[in-house]
């Protein structure tokens, strides 16, 4: 890495005679100020922008936000700023001095190229746009370190025709002064999107911004963008206004004076160009650019002024990455923001749908028509009773079962309790799903991740829901035992059965003897004809209570709350993995879990950059003047 | 031949003739399609659709002899220029300083007056307004009379307000003059932000390059070959380009013949419509798919909603008891009734473990208990109404909303679930009440269990006088008052052939009763079902059907207007 203090033997050294020169014979109005070779040190500035740029390319914005698209060009643009001048840059702070001709199609650009270097190196042309890859002059004796490819890395070189895309020709043109070179540039509006892209690109390879404009073309909005952007980027500026119609040499060039002041670019240079016919090579006559070539011929002679140049615009987008990266890491914040909404979405709807169940559990809801049809015939079948009392019953009870053909009440009691239990789940895990669609679908970023199967919960949610049905009769009746020993004989089917419907009907914890009573007295039995007139509560006192009568009290109450508990877990596991399949979404397209540190790690590789840049203090802090404009 | 000779001109110029009539058919069908879409499908998508049908009966509504032609153009094109030039006078501003024209200037040829409601709804302000064709023209300027020539600002300059006002003016107008100039032809704004959108109306486009005075001859042909291969990559292959200078005033009279031609023709309002009915039909297209068969809510599909509401309702549950209830209450009327007693005196199993909160020794839970006469309730009371499983009602009607969605375009599903669940509280309700209230066939007791009944208490009686017959005879014997003799038959006395055969006789009967019982209870219970299920049916099919049906229909009236919408229009050559 050559530093700057290597390089100033040679070249500044040469140049301080005639820079003293100059300012004792203070003629000339040159008002850039004298870099000294101490007053600043680039040194920490390439690691930390090394550093910077790895944390660039590590970030991804795989959420479609508004502030998605954006943040990503923003990146690319960084990352291409960083290859194609910031480093190099850095590298050779003596390399000759890139002004990049910039601006609208028809402007004049190549034009203006060729009549500087006093060749046709660009072809000027009627047809828009003209310049299709850009095209490097220089003075022969500066072409080597354009060729070399440290600048502009991205573009391959091609020495006489660079046709193929991605390419820049490299011209020499010995008429141009060594120091400086002019890089021709596709246009920046036309309908050649690669060309817009290209011409960007450029732009923020620039040392200074030569920008072409013309008296139709000064008020267009598109170059004005990026002016803007250049202003804000800090790179230099000066504008050459092209074809100016004798009838408007007053009024257009003061207009677009009014026009900078207004957009705070007042400082850049200005010159005029009358429009006039070009010769037989397509060159101006050079009364017209004499005042640029002029103005050009003073930069190239002066590596002082040339310098100062450079550190200008390489302070300026040294600083302009501080609000930039910021934006990036806000962009970052955007996306972790809005990971976090989505799943929080998500996890609200299939919440409700837990909570949905619970609710649905204590209302005792689950108890209609066919359920408690089936425990009643269960409960006045005695199985229950027949299998505290003896086991001799159960065996008669399947005999006779197999005799009638009829399905036994308590099969068909698990049977019911099955069926409405995976009903439950069905549409608690469709309601869910629904819910969770619809949140995503109002979310600009959740509704590029909607697939339509995700509107309806996964196809084999009804067996997975008969899974959690038989899972948990399994679970009740390890209930049963672990609660009353494996000897005590009540972890049979039926009693499992009867804790089952206690616990899918039961609310918070009965108390035993104050409620039982008036319950059952002030309700007339219901009818058993019609097989739906019983309210709830009863059912569940009747099957809690019989399960005190079996196992106690204490104990009934601790295997009721522990079934329900066991349910709503196997509830919540079940809803869990309907909504993995919108996380699911979310992973696959590429949401990091540990986003916001990389939000952290850009915000502190900037800051690195910034506390650099202010260490190697490129200007004195006041806005770099250049020499005034002939008008 | 009249026809040939105008195909053949059509096909020349890429023009189509539009009758108004079919015009303003086209825009009634549209209006039909946003009524019948209406709620249905997302409002903001129908904005478009909306605005034309305004504005196409506004525009319609106004003077159709009169052309509204806008020169539009970016900054610095010569727009202005080219207006002078039209109208050989100098009535816009010509400036150098960019953006020149900020307002619309207007120049109409003939009598203002005709004009002002036009210029009124077009927005231009009556300052700005210019009337061409005084007595001193002569007859110059009649073959453009029902010209209104609008000068429109830039939009692309810095100025965000004249591109508002050039959006809005673009909207309104019949023809569109695009004045591009050798420098901006172009431009990414010209062609990405407005030809291209523009495409359905080539009709009435016309792109002019002006001030081809700055160009060299020789290029010329180059630049126009270029911009026409530009057109065509906007979609506007066929549009006429006219080469103009308004400073040599070359080209422009191509231009005025064309603009007397437009006018002289009136087409140019309806071409202009037509273009935008045809680019908000296309917009529109999305929400249409496939024709849906009226009948796509199936019979298989109600079926299966019906399926589902009645076990939701408990129907199957409740047919059940009602043929135990049948035979619950037939043993009861017919049975015997000493055995009557008996089972009455069966212990109940439940009522040991009940002891704890008993109340009332005769609460009996006991349904599928045939002999538990003790609760005989009347089933036609309506009986503590218990809601339908909701979640199971719930399941139910997605049945019908899937159905309905799955042959519809993306728009429309979620219209037809919000439809199908419109009345989900009242459904529940509904189910609760019908259940409550069917009739279930329990009302009355049958006259042969009357008849029955009354032959077991015969039997019975019987078989009690003969016992009481053997008891006096006993008692008497035993006390030695005196021998009673029975009659006899055979060697069998009276009374023991009363008692035996009573007694013998009560149990036959019923025994001989019971599949009778079983074959009624069966009955009733099917038509018990049947009719509760028939009540749960009619709900489904109006509660859940129905206003999915509607949203079918809503569908296929959209499709219908749609395709009146489109077909109406003659393809484009």
């Amino acid at each position: 890495m050559s530093t700057y203090g290597d390089d100033a033997a040679d070249p500044t050294g040469a140049a301080v005679v005639p820079d003293q020169a100059d300012e004792s014979g203070t003629t000339t109005a040159r008002v850039i100020p004298r870099p000294t070779a101490e007053s600043f040190t680039t040194a920490g500035l390439p690691a930390a922008l090394d550093r910077l740029r790895a944390a660039v390319r590590e970030i991804t914005y795989p959420l479609p936000l508004p502030s998605a698209e954006a943040a990503r060009q923003v990146a690319n643009a960084i990352v291409t700023q960083l290859d194609s001048y910031l480093l190099p840059r850095l590298a050779r702070m003596d390399a000759p001095l890139l002004v990049v001709v910039g601006g609208s199609t028809g402007a004049g650009k190549s034009t203006l190229v060729n009549s500087l270097a006093r060749a046709r190196v660009s072809s000027a042309g009627v047809l828009r746009p003209t310049t299709r890859y850009p095209i490097l002059v220089g003075n022969p004796t500066d072409i080597t370190w354009f060729h070399s490819g440290a600048l502009l890395p991205g573009l391959a070189r091609a020495g006489e025709a660079g046709e193929e895309p991605g390419g820049m020709e490299v011209v020499a043109a010995p008429a141009l002064d060594a120091g400086v070179a002019f890089l021709d540039t596709p246009d920046i509006d036309t309908v050649v999107d690669a060309n817009r892209a290209l011409a960007t690109q450029l732009l923020t390879g620039a040392d200074l911004w030569l920008f072409v404009t013309t008296a139709a073309r000064y008020a267009d909005a598109v170059p004005w963008e990026l002016l803007h952007t250049a202003r804000a980027r800090g790179t230099v500026i000066m504008l050459v206004l092209n074809r100016v119609p004798p009838e408007a040499i007053d009024e257009v060039p003061a207009h677009l004076s009014e026009l900078l002041a207004a957009n705070d670019l007042a400082t850049a240079p200005v010159f005029v160009v009358p429009e006039s016919d070009v010769d037989g090579q397509g060159l101006l006559p050079e009364p017209a650019i004499a005042a640029i070539r002029e103005w050009f011929g003073r930069l190239a002679a002066d590596p002082a002024s040339r310098e100062s140049v450079v550190r200008q615009t390489l302070d300026g987008a040294l600083a302009a990455l501080t609000p930039a990266v910021t934006g990036l890491a806000d962009a970052v914040d955007d996306q972790v923001a809005a990971a976090r909404d989505l799943r929080e979405r998500v996890a609200s709807a299939y919440r409700g749908g837990q909570r949905d169940v619970d609710q649905i559990l204590r209302d005792g809801q689950l108890f209609r028509a066919d359920l408690l049809a089936r425990w009643q015939e269960f409960v006045d079948a005695g199985d229950l009773f027949r299998a505290v009392e003896s086991r001799g019953g159960q065996l008669r009870d399947r005999v006779v079962a197999a005799l009638t053909g009829r399905a036994r009440p308590e099969r068909r009691l698990r049977e019911a309790l099955e069926t409405q239990l995976v009903t439950l789940l069905q549409n608690t895990a469709a309601d869910a799903a629904e819910r969770a669609y619809a949140s995503w679908q109002v979310h600009p970023a959740g509704s590029a991740l909607l697939t339509p199967e995700l509107a309806r919960p996964s196809d084999d949610l009804p067996d997975r829901a008969r899974r959690v049905a038989q899972d948990w009769q399994r679970d009740v009746l390890d209930i049963l035992r672990g609660e009353s020993g494996p000897g005590a004989g009540t972890a049979t089917p039926p009693i499992g059965l009867t804790l089952m419907v206690a616990a899918l009907a039961s609310t918070a914890p009965a108390p035993q003897e104050t409620t039982a009573p008036p319950i059952d007295a002030a309700a007339p039995e219901p009818s058993p004809t019609d097989g739906t007139a019983v309210t709830d509560g009863r059912t569940t006192l009747a099957a809690e209570s019989v399960l005190r009568a079996i196992v106690g009290d204490q104990t009934a109450q601790t295997v009721i709350s522990a079934s329900r508990e066991r349910l709503l877990t196997r509830v919540a596991a079940l809803l869990d993995d309907e909504a993995q399949r919108y996380l699911a979404r979310l992973a696959e397209a590429g949401v990091a879990d540990d986003a916001s540190a990389v939000a952290d790690r850009l915000r502190s590789a900037v800051a690195e950059v910034e506390a650099a840049r202010r260490a190697a203090r490129l200007t004195d802090g006041a806005a770099l003047v250049l020499p005034g404009t002939p008008s | 031949m009249t026809g040939i000779v105008d195909k053949v001109r059509d096909a020349r110029d890429g023009e189509r003739q539009v009758d108004v009539d079919a015009l303003l058919s086209r825009v009634r069908a549209l209006e039909h399609f946003l009524r019948a879409v209406d709620q249905h499908l997302p409002e903001q998508q129908l904005v478009p659709a909306r605005t034309l049908v305004e504005r196409a009966s506004a525009r319609l509504a106004l003077s159709r002899d009169h052309t509204v032609v806008a020169l539009a153009g970016s900054t610095g094109s010569g727009k202005s220029s080219l207006f002078n030039a039209l109208a050989r006078l100098e009535v816009s501003r010509v400036g150098v300083r960019r953006p020149t024209t900020a307002a619309t200037h207007a120049c109409v040829w003939g009598p203002p007056e005709t004009a002002a409601g036009l210029l009124d709804w077009l927005g231009v302000l009556p300052r700005h307004r210019f009337v061409r064709e005084s007595p001193l023209d002569g007859d110059d300027e009649a073959p453009l009379r029902g010209l209104v020539l609008l000068d429109l600002p830039d939009f692309d300059s810095v100025e965000q307000a004249h591109r508002h006002e050039v959006n809005r003016l673009l909207g309104l107008v019949d023809l569109v003059i695009w004045v591009l100039d050798p420098q901006k032809y172009a431009d990414r704004v010209v062609h990405d932000g407005y030809l291209r959108h523009f495409h359905r109306h080539r009709d009435v486009t016309v792109v002019v390059l002006n001030q081809i005075d700055r160009l060299p001859d020789a290029d010329l042909p180059y630049v126009l070959d270029h911009l026409r291969q530009l057109l065509e990559a906007d979609g506007l292959d066929g549009a006429r380009l006219i080469a103009a200078s308004a400073t040599d005033l070359r080209g422009t009279a191509e231009l005025r013949a064309l603009l007397e031609r437009t006018v002289a023709e009136r087409q140019a309002a309806l071409r202009r419509l037509a273009g935008d009915v045809d680019a908000v039909v296309d917009r529109l297209s999305e929400f249409i798919g496939p024709p849906v068969a009226e009948d796509w809510i199936d019979r298989a599909t109600i079926a299966r909603l019906s399926d589902a509401l009645a076990t939701a309702a408990g129907v199957p549950v409740l047919a059940e008891a009602t043929e135990r209830a049948y035979r619950t209450r037939a043993a009861a009327t017919t049975g015997w009734p000493i055995l009557r007693a008996l089972r009455r005196l069966r212990p109940d199993p439940l009522r040991r473990f009940r002891r704890a909160q008993q109340a009332e020794a005769t609460t009996d839970p006991a349904p599928a208990d045939p002999a538990a006469e003790s609760t005989p309730t009347p089933a036609d009371a309506t009986p503590v109404p218990t809601a339908a499983q909701p979640s199971a009602v719930s399941l139910a009607v997605r049945i019908v909303a899937d159905r309905g969605a799955e042959p519809l375009p993306a728009a429309w599903p979620h219209a037809v679930t919000t439809a199908a669940r419109s009345r989900l509280d009242e459904l529940s309700d509904a189910l609760d009440r019908a259940v409550a209230t069917t009739d279930l066939g329990l009302g009355h007791k049958p006259a042969w269990w009357r008849l029955i009944g009354a032959l077991q208490w015969l039997v019975t009686l019987t078989a009690l006088t003969g016992l009481s017959w053997l008891v006096t005879g006993y008692t008497l014997r035993a006390l030695d008052l005196r021998e009673l003799t029975y009659p006899m038959v055979g060697t069998v006395p009276v009374p023991t052939i009363l008692l035996v055969g009573g007694l013998l006789l009560g149990p036959l009967l019923a025994l001989l009763v019971h599949p009778f019982i079983r074959h009624a209870a069966r009955r009733t219970r099917r038509r018990a079902e049947a009719r509760l299920r028939a009540a749960v049916d009619e709900l489904g099919r109006e509660h859940v059907v129905a206003p999915v049906r509607a949203v079918l229909r809503a569908y296929a009236e959209a499709r219908d207007a749609l395709t009146a919408a489109r077909a109406d229009g003659e393809p484009q050559p």
